[in-house]
């Protein structure tokens, strides 16, 4: 394990928290070439920045009410099993723009 | 289909960041893609899940059973890329040693059809070897038959516009209140829960 490799994993928890897409960019530029081979060959695709996009567009009332349903806490706290614990939010287009503004 | 993006991205980001609130400092991993469709020529299975393992290499690193998959690839193949079967193998000796992983794909409906059941079925076969694992889906609700094929516990919450609307319009109002003093935390709770009820039902 290298240096770099050591320091990434220190500071990373997961790669949404505000400063993670600062952490991603100083593991990727502290891993070794191998790495960062490894990182190209498991996908060209870099959805954290996607997410980054989307969260500093967001207005922070909409949607909190997910987080209170028993549904959701169900399925965040059942405890290990083998079910699969799968949550499904669904819902159609047609809600206004003006929503999220 | 772009409003319904922006929306229901809205609402998983907003799970994806309380999940990796709570799970801060714990043996806890969450990652999470957004299916598009108008990327979805690059949204493969395989590049899908690679994108939730470069995720977790972040967080822990590149695991050694993942640098000997590469070595070998690279030998035999010349480094080609990877197909599913190896991605899926590669996942599950990732996130098998986790006590919970969250994997959170939003959008689901927006990729191709043939990708998705693909997705959904290799997502099985990683929760299956993974048992903290959870997954979180978003997507219109006519692809419900394909996650229930698939998974055993399937819960549902309906994202309603009308019912997001109401309880938007309701947030706004309480706190435009004139007179404070007479709400309590409890009090706007009931309100912000009965109401949007009530409301649906009419």
């Amino acid at each position: 394990m290298s240096a770099g490799h050591q320091q990434a994993t220190g500071n990373i928890n997961s790669f949404n928290n505000n400063n993670s897409f600062n952490n991603i960019v100083n593991f990727i530029t502290n891993l070794d070439d191998e790495g960062r081979q490894i990182l190209q060959w498991l996908s060209p695709l870099e959805p954290q920045q996607r997410h980054q996009g989307v969260r500093a567009d967001r207005l922070d009332s909409v949607g909190n009410w997910v987080l209170e349903t028993s549904v959701f806490r169900e399925w965040r706290d059942a405890e290990n099993s083998n079910l699969e614990q799968v949550l499904f939010c669904h819902g159609n287009p047609g809600v206004g723009k003006t929503y999220v503004r | 289909m772009a409003q319904m993006l922006l929306t229901i991205s809205n609402d998983s980001s907003l799970v994806i960041d309380s999940l990796c609130d709570q799970a801060e400092g714990k043996d806890v991993a969450v990652v999470g893609l957004y299916c598009d469709f108008h990327t979805q020529h690059e949204q493969s299975t395989t590049n899908m899940l690679g994108a939730m393992l470069k995720q977790l290499a972040s967080r822990g690193g590149i695991p050694n059973h993942t640098r000997k998959a590469f070595r070998e690839a690279k030998e035999k193949f010349g480094g080609r890329g990877l197909l599913l079967p190896g991605m899926v193998d590669i996942f599950k000796k990732t996130t098998t040693s986790l006590s919970r992983l969250f994997i959170c794909i939003d959008a689901l409906d927006e990729s191709p059809s043939k990708h998705r059941r693909e997705l959904i079925e290799s997502l099985r076969e990683i929760v299956q070897a993974s048992p903290g694992a959870r997954v979180f889906l978003t997507g219109r609700p006519h692809i419900d038959d394909e996650i229930v094929r698939c998974f055993s516990k399937v819960l549902r919450i309906p994202l309603s516009p009308t019912h997001r609307d109401i309880r938007s319009y309701l947030e706004m109002r309480l706190d435009r209140d004139a007179d404070p003093n007479a709400m309590d935390d409890e009090l706007r709770a009931d309100i912000m829960r009965i109401v949007p009820e009530k409301v649906s039902e009419m």
